[in-house]
C-alpha cells in the first residue's frame, strides 16, 4: 500500500503556547458564498516561523487579511497575541506587522518620512530615533532620504519592513515577501526573517507559493488547498520524512489548483 | 492622538500636489487682482475727484462729494462673491478629492488599517485636514482683502463694516467646505479616481451655471458677473415656481445674494423665492455634506478601496 503523501495526522499539529491560534476560520464571497477560506483551525507556536504554503487563489492572503482584521470573517474566529480579530481588533493591531505582497507607500515622500508617519501612528515615543534605528538594522540607512517613487521593488520591500517591524510587533505577516524579488533581495530578506526571528523572537507568519522558501526559512508549515488546510507539520519533520526538497516540491507540484493530490500520487518522487 | 497624525500627514501630502498648488495659486492670484482692482479703482476716482475739488474750490464753485465715500467700501470686493464661487469652490473640490484619493493611489489604505487607527479616527482627520487647507485659503484671501482695504485711499471702514467683511468670508469658507465635502464622500465612494472628480464637477456645474439659469433666468455668463446675478428674476409662472423648487437647491444663489448683503451690494427689492429660506439651505447643505462625507470615509473598504486592489 502506497505511504500517504500528505499524512492525515500531520493536519494541525499540537502546540503549547500558541501566538496564532485559528477556530473554524471561514471567509465566503458572492451570492453562492464561495468559500475562499474554509472553515480553517490550527495553531502557530511562539518563536515559528511559520510557512503558509499554497498555490495562487488558495485563500492565503484572505486567511492572513482576516488575521489582522482587514477583513472580516464570515464565520469562526481567530485569536492574534492573545486577543480575538473581532472582540479586540485594535488590541491585535497594536502586535502585528503587515507586509503586503505589493509593498506601496506614499511615492512623493521620502522614505523616512513614510516611516515617520506610521511610526507615530503606532505611538512610538521617538519616532525619530526609532526610525534610523530600524533603517539601520535593514541595512537601509542610504534610502531614508530618498523619495519612495524613485524606488525598485527590492526597496519598497525593505522600507515595507521596516514600517511593519517599527513598533516591535509580536507576530509579524508577510504576504509572499519574495514576489518579483532579485536572487540577492530575496537572500537579504532571509536573513532579515531570521535575524527577526532569532534576535527579537518574532513569530513570523509567510504566505508563499514557494517550496524553497519554506525549506530556507520556516520552522512550521501548513499547505491549504482551495480554503482548506491539506496539511501541517514541523519543516523538520516535513524534510525527514522526504528525501530532499526537490521531492516536497514534486509533491507540492502534484497539489492540484482545488488543493488534491494529482491521481497518481505514485510518480512523485518519495 | 492618530487623527492629528493622520491630519498633519494629509496636509504634508496634499501641499505637494503640483494640481492643488495650481488651482490655489490660481484663487491667491484672482484674490490679488480683486484687491489691486479695487484699490487702482478706488485710488484713480479719488485722484480725480481730489483734484477736481481742488479746481472747485479755487474757482469759489461749490464741493460735491466724494464719491468713492457715497457707497459701501465693500462692494469693492464684489468680484471676491464670484471668485470664491468659481475657482474657490474648485479649489476645494481638488483638494478635497485629493486628500482621499492620494490614499487610494499610494495604496497605503491596508498599511493605514493594519495600524490601530479607527475609521471614524481616518474620516475625522481627512475632514479636519480640508477644513484646515480651506481655512488658510480663506485666511490668506481675508489677509489681502483687509490690506486692500486698509490701502485705499479715502477709506474707513466702520465697526460693522468689518465685521460684514469677517461674515463674508466665513460663510464663503463654509461654502467651499460643502464643495470639500461633496468631494471627499465621491472620492471615497467612487470605484475610480476619474469618477472620483468627475461627481463634484459635475455638481459644481450644475449649482454654478444649470440651476441659476432656471431659477434667476441666468445665462452662464451673466453668472460671472456679481452685479447681473443680482438682477431679480423674471415674475413668471414658471420662474416662481422653478424659484420655490429649485431655489434650496441652487447653492450658488444661495451664496451670492448673501455674499451679495455682506458686500452692500444687494438691490433693496431682492427677495428669495424659495420654498426654505436660504440660510435654512444653506445649513442643511453643510449637515448633509457633513454627514455623508463622515459616513463614505467610515465606510471606505481599507482592502478593497485601493485603486490597485
Amino acid at each position: 500500500m502506497a505511504k500517504p503523501l500528505w499524512p492525515a495526522t500531520a493536519k494541525g499539529i499540537p502546540v503549547t503556547d500558541p501566538i496564532l491560534s485559528l477556530h473554524q476560520l471561514t471567509k465566503t464571497f458572492g451570492p453562492s458564498a464561495t468559500a475562499a477560506v474554509d472553515h480553517l483551525t490550527f495553531d502557530v507556536a511562539v518563536g515559528e516561523v511559520f510557512g503558509f504554503l499554497g498555490h495562487n487563489g488558495a485563500g492565503k492572503t484572505t486567511t492572513i487579511q482576516m488575521l489582522i482584521t482587514l477583513a472580516q470573517p464570515s464565520s469562526g474566529t481567530a485569536r492574534v497575541a492573545g486577543f480575538d480579530i473581532l472582540a479586540d481588533p485594535a488590541k491585535v493591531r497594536q502586535n502585528i506587522g503587515y507586509v503586503p505582497e505589493n509593498v506601496r507607500l506614499y511615492d512623493r515622500m521620502t522614505a523616512t518620512e513614510n516611516l515617520l508617519f506610521f511610526a507615530r501612528l503606532s505611538g512610538i515615543a521617538n519616532p525619530a530615533a526609532r526610525v534610523a534605528e530600524v533603517l539601520t538594522a535593514l541595512d537601509a540607512t542610504a534610502l531614508g532620504p530618498r523619495r519612495v517613487g524613485s524606488f525598485s521593488k527590492g526597496m519598497r520591500q525593505r522600507i515595507g519592513l521596516a514600517q511593519a517591524i517599527l513598533h516591535r510587533p509580536k507576530v509579524l505577516f508577510l504576504d509572499e515577501p519574495t514576489s518579483g524579488l532579485d536572487p540577492m533581495g530575496i537572500q537579504l530578506l532571509r536573513d532579515v526573517i531570521a535575524r527577526l526571528n532569532r534576535d527579537d523572537g518574532m513569530t513570523i507568519f509567510m504566505n508563499t507559493h514557494l517550496i524553497s522558501e519554506i525549506a530556507q526559512t520556516c520552522t512550521s508549515i501548513a499547505v491549504l488547498g482551495q480554503g482548506q488546510l491539506i496539511y501541517h507539520d514541523r519543516v523538520q519533520a516535513v524534510t525527514e520524512r522526504y528525501r530532499d526538497a526537490a521531492a516536497i516540491e514534486a509533491l507540492y507540484l502534484s497539489l492540484e489548483p482545488q488543493g488534491r493530490l494529482a491521481p497518481n500520487p505514485a510518480r512523485v518522487p518519495t | 492622538m492618530s487623527v492629528h497624525h493622520i491630519t498633519a500627514q494629509s496636509l504634508r501630502l496634499v501641499l505637494r500636489e503640483p494640481t492643488v498648488g495650481l488651482i490655489v495659486a490660481l484663487f491667491g492670484g484672482l484674490v490679488l487682482l480683486s484687491g489691486w482692482l479695487g484699490w487702482q479703482a478706488t485710488a484713480t476716482v479719488n485722484k480725480i475727484y481730489l483734484d477736481a475739488a481742488a479746481f472747485l474750490a479755487a474757482a469759489g464753485k461749490p464741493v460735491p462729494s466724494n464719491p468713492v465715500l457715497d457707497a459701501s467700501p465693500l462692494i469693492l470686493l464684489r468680484n471676491m462673491s464670484v471668485y470664491v464661487s468659481l475657482i474657490g469652490a474648485l479649489a476645494a473640490i481638488v483638494t478635497g478629492n485629493r486628500l482621499v484619493s492620494l490614499d487610494r493611489t499610494a495604496g497605503a489604505l491596508p498599511l493605514l488599517a493594519s495600524r490601530p487607527v479607527s475609521p471614524l479616527a481616518y474620516a475625522v482627520a481627512k475632514i479636519a485636514a480640508l477644513f484646515v487647507l480651506i481655512a488658510a485659503l480663506t485666511a490668506a484671501a481675508a489677509g489681502i482683502s483687509v490690506i486692500t482695504m486698509l490701502a485705499l485711499p479715502a477709506i474707513d471702514l466702520a465697526p460693522e463694516d468689518w465685521a460684514d467683511l469677517a461674515g463674508f468670508f466665513a460663510i464663503s469658507a463654509l461654502y467651499m467646505l460643502i464643495f470639500g465635502l461633496i468631494a471627499l464622500t465621491a472620492a471615497a465612494g467612487s470605484p475610480s479616481e476619474s469618477v472620483g472628480l468627475l461627481i463634484p464637477v459635475a455638481l459644481w456645474l450644475t449649482v454654478m451655471f444649470i440651476l441659476p439659469a432656471l431659477t434667476l433666468n441666468l445665462t452662464p455668463t451673466a453668472t460671472l458677473n456679481p452685479i447681473s446675478a443680482m438682477v431679480p428674476p423674471p415674475d413668471t409662472t414658471f420662474f416662481r415656481l422653478t424659484g420655490w423648487a429649485l431655489g434650496p437647491l441652487s447653492l450658488s444663489e444661495i451664496y451670492g445674494t448673501t455674499a451679495a448683503g455682506l458686500l452692500h451690494f444687494s438691490p433693496a427689492n431682492w427677495i428669495s423665492r424659495a420654498a426654505i429660506p436660504p440660510a435654512a439651505s444653506f445649513t442643511l447643505w453643510l449637515t448633509l455634506s457633513g454627514l455623508l462625507a463622515l459616513r463614505a470615509l467610515i465606510r471606505l473598504p481599507k482592502v478593497s478601496g485601493d485603486y490597485h486592489a
